[in-house]
């Protein structure tokens, strides 16, 4: 698997590089300013890029916005933002072509190694994932007298794992119960927020994120 | 009021001299044309109007240094006054005329003209009083927030990266005779690192939102929206104005706390935020569609605004009957925009 990483802090970058090497990723491109990424995604075409939201010269959020241009002009290019804060409405812009292959993290998740390359080959895979914070607060803002009130605490907890991205095995053992129990839960959650049933899990998780963001 | 325009004041005494001199002249004329009388009638308008116009023109500059000039042209008048006495006889002391005069003109520009005049420097004072006591909020405020920050690094993430380091250390320690000990111990670490991370992002969320830097008050209000659960309309028209850092982030937060009164005290179903810019005003308006019947004096969180945006010549008002709605109108200064200040 080949990556482009950008990253303007030296320590970050060199540990974001290290990492995914050791991992089996090819880092063919490490980039540290923001005007840069533009040309270096549509020279490469990597399989992967993983941008830092805010680099030179602005420092304001040059990464996100080269991501969704590089996504503009090659459609569905994987790209894994990483931010210091991650903001619903950057997550709203990021996920507005609807096409997967994308993920938006906070930086604290490299810390879980197994999660982050994980989560790394699912965007490189055409898969969507989305920091649990992000969940968190589009969850918060629906659940006052909606749907999303009428879910259980384990739909609840389904739901929130399923907006994040992940499949039906993953969500099974992150909540130590059988696959089967998860389908049945999710077919539950899907009904009750009038949602169509799908077995293509990045289909569902941009329906998801799409209802919670409404 | 606006004192009329000193040119325009000038013109209207020199022509009601000239119309004095003409009449004078002709009844002068008309009664034989004797000795020229009408000279001292015109000297003696002439005179006052002089002194009084420099004082004028003088007071311009500043009031001392009005009164500095009024006096010397008195003492030199009374001088070349005494000299005239005294060198044409030195008889009847007629003198003591002008000194009488000239003091009563002194006696009037110290006492009487300030208080016919009391506008401009008046005004001037209760400015100064007035930015005096802003200044001195501004500072409190920040020393305030500079506690604030000190206090949650030093119980937040300073001690989280402590206790970080004691684990890692006793990791260390047990590495080799107990490795599963030292697993669990890296985790605790790195679940310990996470909190103080996000430790961090709460602080620098409540000094400066990243996303108000990344785009401005606009977006930062947008996402501000997007965080409240219930449906919200947003209408935002700055215009271009330029909005400085400081009263950015006073709108911002403004707009942030009359949103969370909102959604913790108003049971409403709806909110609608309105920011508009007038000339050198940005206003901002959070109006709900809940039980009204909100009391400032209740909580802290209206009166922070409040000493927020006064501290920035802003300020805010509160309407909330009984029944709905609540409006807060909160207004900051802004500089206009240069389409604006530019002429079309």
């Amino acid at each position: 698997m080949r990556a482009v990483v950008a990253e303007d802090l030296a320590l970050l970058r060199d540990g974001l590089v290290r990492l995914l090497e050791a991992h089996g990723v090819e880092v063919i491109a490490a980039l540290d300013d923001g005007p840069s990424i533009l040309p270096a995604l549509l020279e490469h075409r990597p399989d992967v890029a993983v941008l830092d939201v805010r680099m030179p010269p602005t420092f304001t959020n040059e990464g996100l916005v080269a991501a969704i241009e590089a996504r503009r002009q090659v459609p569905a290019l994987p790209v894994l933002v990483l931010s210091q804060y991650v903001e619903p409405l950057y997550a709203r812009e990021l996920l507005a072509d609807g096409t997967g292959a994308v993920g938006y993290l906070l930086k604290d998740r490299v810390m879980d190694v197994g999660e982050f390359v994980d989560a790394v080959r699912r965007v490189a895979a055409g898969g969507t994932v989305m920091d649990p914070d992000v969940v968190a607060r589009l969850l918060d803002r629906r659940s006052s007298g909606g749907p999303v009130d009428r879910l259980t605490p384990r739909e609840r907890e389904v739901l929130a794992l399923v907006a994040e991205g992940r499949s039906n095995a993953a969500v099974a053992s992150a909540l130590v119960v059988s696959e089967k129990a998860v389908s049945k839960h999710i077919a539950n959650i899907l009904q009750k927020l009038d949602l169509p049933p799908s077995n293509d899990d990045n289909r569902r998780v941009l329906a998801v994120l799409a209802y919670l963001d409404a | 009021m606006r004192p009329p325009h000193p040119s325009a004041t000038a013109r209207a005494v020199l022509a009601l001299v000239a119309t004095v001199w003409l009449c004078t002249t002709v009844a002068w004329a008309v009664t034989g044309a004797g000795y020229y009388w009408p000279g001292w009638v015109v000297l003696s308008l002439v005179t006052p109007v002089l002194l009084g116009g420099s004082v004028l023109v003088a007071r311009r500059r500043s009031e001392r240094r009005a009164l500095t000039f009024q006096v010397a042209l008195s003492v030199s008048v009374g001088l070349v006054v005494t000299g005239v006495w005294a060198l044409t006889g030195g008889d009847y002391f007629w003198p003591v005329w002008v000194y009488l005069g000239l003091a009563v003109a002194l006696a009037a520009h110290v006492w009487v003209v300030p208080l016919l005049t009391p506008g401009r420097e008046r005004e001037l004072q209760e400015q100064v009083t007035t930015l005096t006591e802003a200044r001195r909020r501004a500072l409190e405020f920040q020393a305030a927030e500079l506690q604030r920050v000190e206090r949650d690094l030093h119980d937040g993430a300073q001690a989280r990266l402590v206790s970080v380091g004691m684990t890692l250390g006793m990791a260390e320690i047990t590495l080799a005779d107990d490795p599963g000990e030292a697993g669990r111990l890296l985790a605790e670490a790195r679940a310990t690192v996470g909190d103080a991370l996000a430790d961090l992002r709460g602080l620098v969320r409540g000094i400066l939102p990243p996303v108000l830097a990344d785009r401005g008050l606009d977006g930062a209000v947008d996402a501000l929206a997007l965080s409240v659960p219930m449906p919200v309309t947003v209408a935002i028209d700055l215009d271009g104005a330029a909005l400085s850092p400081p009263a950015e982030s006073a709108a911002y937060f403004a707009v942030a706390e009359a949103l969370a009164n909102v959604v913790k005290h108003s049971g409403a179903r709806s909110v609608a935020i309105r920011i508009a810019c007038t000339d050198d005003t940005v206003s901002m308006e959070v109006e709900d569609d809940g039980v009204g019947g909100a009391d400032p004096s209740v909580g802290t969180g209206l009166a922070g605004i409040a000493r927020r945006l006064e501290a920035l010549d802003g300020s805010v008002r509160l309407s909330s009957p009984p029944g709905g709605p609540t409006v807060v109108h909160m207004e900051v200064p802004c500089e206009p925009s240069s389409l604006k200040t530019s002429p079309s």
